[in-house]
C-alpha cells in the first residue's frame, strides 16, 4: 500500500499553505482535492489581507509564498478604499471606513480564487515534489479509517485506500472530515453566515473612472440598510482587475426565521440606484430572425457569435492600458484611435447586418454560493481528532466583526500552525492528540486572530467610531445613541469594552448584531443625511435559472445529498433559502433536485451531505 | 522500453465563435481557426497512460501543411512526447485515406531512430473526415494487429503483449465490452469514450509532474521536431497525394429531409400550464 507522511485534504487556500509549509520544512505531503482543478469549487467574497498585530504574530500569505508575493501572484486590486453605504430607497450616506480597513494592515487585495489557488498550487506543488509529495486533484475522501495496528487509511472514490501519519482537513466549512470523524457537529444556522455572489464584467479603465481609483488601486464598498430586506448582514462590491465582485452576506439564521431567496437578496443589491450605476454597461443583445430557415438561422448565429466574440475581446483590450499595449506591441493596431475605429465598424455592422441591439443593463459571469462560519460563534475549541488537525473553515475559523470580514488570512495562519505541529510529530513520530492535537490548539489559541474571535479590540472600535463621527448620535436611536457616546469618550470606552469582554461574545452579539443595527439605523441615517441618487436605467437581473444555465457543471447522476427527512421544518425552510433552487414541494414533501447544486451546503445541516465525487459537481471559472 | 507512436491531425474548430462558413453553406477554411482534433487528442491521452504507467518514449507523427506544426505542439503539451514529425510536401496533397496511409507509415518507421514502434495510437476518426480509415489502412500497410475501438490498455511487458478493452457495438446490445490481448507491435484506434484510469497517487502525481514538462517542452516544440518531405521521407510520388489516391469524390449532396408524418405541437417559453398539458400525452407512451 502507498505510503505517506501527511495527507492534505482540501485544496483551498488554506490547504495549500499547508502543503507549501509543510514541504519548506521538509516534510512529505499529499494535498487531495475533489475538483477537476485546483480552485474550481472555491468562492470567496472578499480581500485577502496580510496584517501585523500589535500583540503576537500571525503567518501571513507572504511569509509562506516568498516576499515577492505581491509581485508574482495573479491578485486582482489592493485595495485603498473602504467605504460603507447606508441605503434607503434612493437615498445613499456614504461612511469611509479606509482607516478601519489599513488598521494594523500590511496590505489587502481583492481576490479571485480560480486563479489565485491555481497560482497557490503551482508554487506549492514545486516544493511539494521536492519532498515526494504533491497535488492530486479529482479525487474526493470518502472516508478515514484507523486500523488495530494504529495505521490511518485513506478511502477515495477514486483511488486505492492508501496510509498516511497525519491528517490536515482542510476541506471547508462543510468538513466531511468533521461529520465522518464526529469531530464536531454540523453548524446550525446561527453560528454561520450564507453569502452568494455575482461576479460581474466591466472594462478596466470604467472600473477605474468609476470608483475613483488608479490602475494600481482597487475599492471595497459594503451596503447596509433596506437592501438588506430587513434581514442581518449586508451587500459588498470589491473591484477585481477587470471584473467586480457583488455579493450579500448575511446571518444565516436571520435569513431563517424570515426566509428571503438569496437571488432576490443579490438582486436588491443590483437594483439600489447607486450600485446599479456603478456597474452599468452596455449589453447586446442577439435577435435572430425565426422565420429563417434552420440553416440560415443557424449561419447567422455562427457568424455573428464570432463577431461578438472579436468585439467583447478588443473592447476590452481597448479600455485597459495592458491591453491597449499588447495590441499595438503585437503589431494589429498602430494606436488608439485604430482601435476605436476598428470597434464602430464592428458595431456598425453588428447593427446594420445582424440588427444587434445595444442596450443598458449588466453583464453577469458567474453566479456562486457559500457558507460563511462566524468564528466567534463557531471556531472549534478543540481543532482536532486523533491525528487530524482542522484548519480554516473547517475548523469554524473566521472573522465577522462589522465591517470586518476575514477568512483566507486566518485559514493561511492555521495552515502555518498545523504544519509547525505536524512537523514536530514526524520527528519525534508521536501523533497522539496529547501530543500533536493539544500542541496545535496552543499554537491556535496563541494567535492573535483568535483573540479578535474572542473579543472586542478597543482600537479597532476606537478607528471605527471615528469614521462615524460624522454621524449625529440623536439619529442613532435612543439605545445606541447612549452606545455611541460612552463609545466616543476615550476612558469610558476601555471601561465599556472590558465589561463587554467579561459577558463574552455570546451576551453581547444580539445587541450589537441586531436588525437594528444593520437595518434600521442605516435606513434612517441615509433617510435624514443621504444623497439622493437619479438611476438612469433599471438593471435587470438573471432569472435564477439563466444563472444556473451559465454556470458549468460536470454532472454526476448520483446525487451527493440525500434527503432523510422530506417532511422536516428545515427543509422546507430550504425550497426558499437554496441558492439555486435545488429543492420544491411536492405532495406536502420536499424533493431534491441535485443538479444544480452549487454546494455551498446550506442544507447541510437538515441532509445527509457529501462533496460530490472526484471531478464531478459546479465548476467555478471565478470564484 | 516501450515505444509508442500516435498519429494526429489538424482539424478545424467547429466550436461556437471559431468556426466560418461561406455563404453556400461550406467551411471557410481561411477564417475558422484549426486545432488538434478532438480525437487524436484522446489518443494521446491513451499514449500518456503508457508513458506514466509503462515509463514509454513517445513519438508523435503528422501529415499536413506546414501549419500543423501546431497540432504537434498541442499534442506534444499532452503527452509530453520526446519527439515530433511533420510530413510536409506539396505532392501530398489531395490525399485520401490510403495514400495518407502510405505517408503515415513511411514516417513511423523512421520515428525514434528507426527503432520498432511497439504501439501506435490513433483517434477514432477525424471530425473533418468522418471516415474512420486512416488508422485500420496505415496498420495494414505497416503489417500490424489492428485494434479499434479501445477504452482502456495495459501492456505485459513480460511477454510483450497488450491486453485491452474494446467497445464492440451489437445491434439490440449497448456497450459490450470485450477483452483482447495481442503480442506487439499493435495498431491501437481508441474510443471516443476512452478515459485514462489512474488509481495510485503515484501515478496521479507522475501525471502532474509530466504534464507539467509536457508544458514545458511545448513551449519550446521546434527543439522536438522534425520535417520531413517526400524525398527526406523516401516514399514513392506514385503511392502519396492525389496520385496514390483511388478515391475519387464525384459529388457531395445533402441528406433530404424525411417527410414528417406526424403532426407537432410547440410549447414555448415557460407557461407551467402548457408544459403540464403535455403530460397526459406522454403517459401512454411511457407505460
Amino acid at each position: 500500500m502507498e505510503t505517506f507522511d501527511v495527507a492534505i485534504v482540501g485544496g483551498g487556500s488554506t490547504g495549500l499553505a499547508a502543503l507549501k509549509h509543510l514541504s519548506d520544512l521538509g516534510k512529505q505531503a499529499v494535498l487531495i482535492e475533489a475538483g477537476p482543478q485546483v480552485g474550481t469549487k472555491n468562492v470567496s467574497g472578499g480581500i485577502l489581507y496580510s496584517k501585523r498585530p500589535r500583540n503576537g504574530k500571525v503567518h501571513n500569505v507572504e511569509d509562506v509564498y516568498g516576499s515577492d508575493f505581491e509581485a508574482s501572484a495573479p491578485l486582482e486590486r489592493h485595495i485603498s478604499k473602504y467605504i460603507l453605504h447606508a441605503t434607503s430607497g434612493n437615498k445613499i450616506f456614504t461612511l469611509d471606513l479606509t482607516p478601519a480597513h489599513e488598521y494594523q494592515t500590511n496590505f489587502g487585495y481583492s481576490v479571485l480564487l480560480n486563479k489565485l489557488n491555481s497560482w497557490f498550487a503551482s508554487v506549492a506543488s514545486e516544493s511539494a515534489e521536492k519532498q515526494g509529495g504533491g497535488i492530486v486533484t479529482g479525487v474526493h475522501v470518502r472516508d478515514i479509517q484507523w486500523s488495530n495496528e494504529n495505521k490511518t487509511l485513506i478511502h477515495t472514490d477514486e483511488l486505492e485506500e492508501f496510509q498516511v501519519k497525519a491528517i490536515i482537513a482542510a476541506d471547508g466549512v462543510n468538513s466531511e472530515i468533521a461529520y465522518l470523524t464526529g469531530a464536531r457537529q454540523k453548524f446550525s444556522p446561527n453560528e454561520v453566515y450564507q453569502g452568494v455572489k455575482v461576479v460581474i464584467r466591466l472594462p478596466e479603465e470604467t472600473i477605474e473612472e468609476r470608483f475613483e481609483i488608479d490602475t494600481s488601486e482597487g475599492a471595497a464598498h459594503l451596503f447596509a440598510g433596506d437592501v438588506t430586506l430587513n434581514h442581518i448582514g449586508g451587500g459588498f462590491i470589491y473591484t477585481n482587475r477587470d471584473t467586480l465582485s457583488l455579493g450579500a452576506v448575511y446571518h444565516y439564521e436571520s435569513l431563517f426565521s424570515k426566509p428571503t431567496e438569496p437571488s432576490t437578496l443579490v438582486n436588491a443589491l443590483i437594483q439600489n440606484p447607486f450600485v446599479s450605476e456603478l456597474i452599468k454597461d452596455e449589453v447586446i443583445t442577439i435577435d435572430i430572425d425565426r422565420e429563417l430557415s434552420k440553416e440560415e438561422q443557424l449561419r447567422k448565429r455562427f457568424a455573428l457569435t464570432k463577431l461578438v466574440k472579436t468585439f467583447e475581446e478588443l473592447r476590452y483590450s481597448c479600455y485597459s492600458s495592458s491591453g491597449r499595449t499588447r495590441l499595438i506591441d503585437s503589431g494589429k493596431f498602430k494606436n488608439f484611435e485604430e482601435m476605436k475605429a476598428k470597434l464602430d465598424s464592428i458595431r456598425q455592422e453588428l447593427i446594420e447586418k445582424y440588427n444587434t441591439k445595444f442596450v443598458t443593463n449588466y453583464v453577469e459571469l458567474e453566479y456562486s454560493a457559500k457558507l460563511v462560519p462566524d468564528g466567534k460563534r463557531c471556531r472549534m475549541k478543540k481543532p482536532y481528532h486523533r491525528n487530524i488537525l482542522f484548519v480554516g473553515d473547517a475548523a469554524g475559523r473566521g472573522i465577522f466583526i462589522g465591517p470586518r470580514i476575514e477568512g483566507l488570512n486566518v485559514g493561511i495562519d492555521d495552515a502555518v500552525r498545523a504544519s509547525l505541529a505536524i512537523s514536530r510529530s514526524i520527528d519525534k513520530n508521536n501523533f497522539a492528540e496529547d501530543y500533536m492535537g493539544q500542541y496545535y490548539t496552543s499554537l491556535v489559541e496563541q494567535s492573535p486572530y483568535t483573540r479578535d474571535m474572542k473579543e472586542i479590540d478597543k482600537e479597532y472600535l476606537k478607528i471605527f467610531l471615528e469614521s462615524t463621527k460624522s454621524i449625529p448620535k440623536e439619529i442613532v436611536g435612543s439605545r445606541y445613541g447612549f452606545i455611541f457616546k460612552i463609545m466616543s469618550s476615550g476612558k469610558l470606552r476601555g471601561l465599556a469594552v472590558g465589561i463587554a469582554n467579561l459577558l463574552g461574545y455570546e451576551k453581547i452579539l444580539p445587541l450589537v448584531e441586531s436588525e437594528e443595527t444593520y437595518v434600521q439605523v442605516p435606513i434612517e441615517v441615509a433617510l435624514k443625511l443621504g444623497k439622493k441618487i437619479d438611476p438612469s436605467y433599471t438593471p435587470v437581473p438573471p432569472s435564477i435559472e439563466e444563472r444556473v444555465a451559465r454556470l458549468r457543471y460536470n454532472d454526476d447522476p448520483i446525487s451527493h445529498i440525500i434527503v432523510r427527512e422530506p417532511e422536516s421544518e428545515f427543509l422546507r425552510k430550504l425550497v426558499v433559502l437554496c441558492p439555486t433552487r435545488c429543492y420544491y414541494h411536492e405532495d406536502n414533501k420536499v424533493m431534491l433536485q441535485h443538479e444544480g447544486c452549487i454546494e455551498c451546503g446550506s442544507c447541510a445541516k437538515g441532509t445527509e451531505w457529501r462533496h460530490p465525487r472526484g471531478e464531478k459537481g459546479v465548476i467555478f471559472n471565478y470564484g | 522500453m516501450v515505444n509508442v507512436a500516435v498519429i494526429v491531425k489538424l482539424e478545424p474548430d467547429f466550436s461556437e465563435g471559431n468556426v466560418s462558413y461561406n455563404p453556400d453553406g461550406t467551411l471557410n477554411r481561411a477564417e475558422t481557426k484549426s486545432i488538434l482534433g478532438p480525437h487524436s487528442a484522446i489518443a494521446c491521452n491513451a499514449a500518456f497512460y503508457t508513458k506514466i504507467t509503462y515509463g514509454s518514449r513517445i513519438s508523435i507523427g503528422t501529415m499536413g501543411p506546414p501549419i500543423a506544426d501546431s497540432a504537434l505542439k498541442q499534442a506534444q503539451e499532452l503527452t509530453d512526447a520526446d519527439e515530433m514529425n511533420l510530413y510536409s510536401d506539396r505532392i501530398f496533397a489531395g490525399a485520401d485515406t490510403l495514400a495518407t496511409a502510405e505517408v503515415l507509415r513511411s514516417g513511423i518507421v523512421k520515428m525514434l531512430d528507426g527503432n520498432k514502434i511497439d504501439i501506435v495510437f490513433s483517434g477514432h476518426r477525424a471530425s473533418d473526415g468522418e471516415t474512420g480509415q486512416t488508422g485500420p489502412q496505415t496498420a495494414w500497410k505497416l503489417g500490424y494487429t489492428f485494434l479499434g475501438n479501445v477504452i482502456e490498455v495495459n501492456i505485459d511487458l513480460e511477454r510483450n503483449y497488450v491486453i485491452v478493452k474494446r467497445l464492440v457495438m451489437l445491434q439490440g446490445f449497448d456497450g459490450i465490452v470485450e477483452e483482447v490481448e495481442a503480442p506487439l507491435p499493435v495498431f491501437i484506434t481508441v474510443d471516443p469514450s476512452y478515459s485514462p484510469n489512474y488509481r495510485t497517487i503515484y501515478q496521479r502525481l507522475a501525471f502532474a509532474k509530466y504534464r507539467k514538462e509536457a508544458i514545458a517542452r511545448a513551449n519550446n516544440y521546434k527543439q522536438f521536431l522534425k520535417i520531413y518531405d517526400s524525398k527526406s521521407l523516401g516514399v514513392d510520388p506514385k503511392f502519396v497525394g492525389l496520385p496514390g489516391s483511388p478515391t475519387i469524390v464525384y459529388r457531395v449532396e445533402k441528406i433530404p429531409k424525411a417527410k414528417a408524418s406526424r403532426k407537432a405541437q410547440l410549447i414555448e417559453g415557460q407557461d407551467i400550464d402548457a408544459i403540464k398539458s403535455i403530460v397526459p400525452k406522454l403517459r401512454p407512451i411511457v407505460s
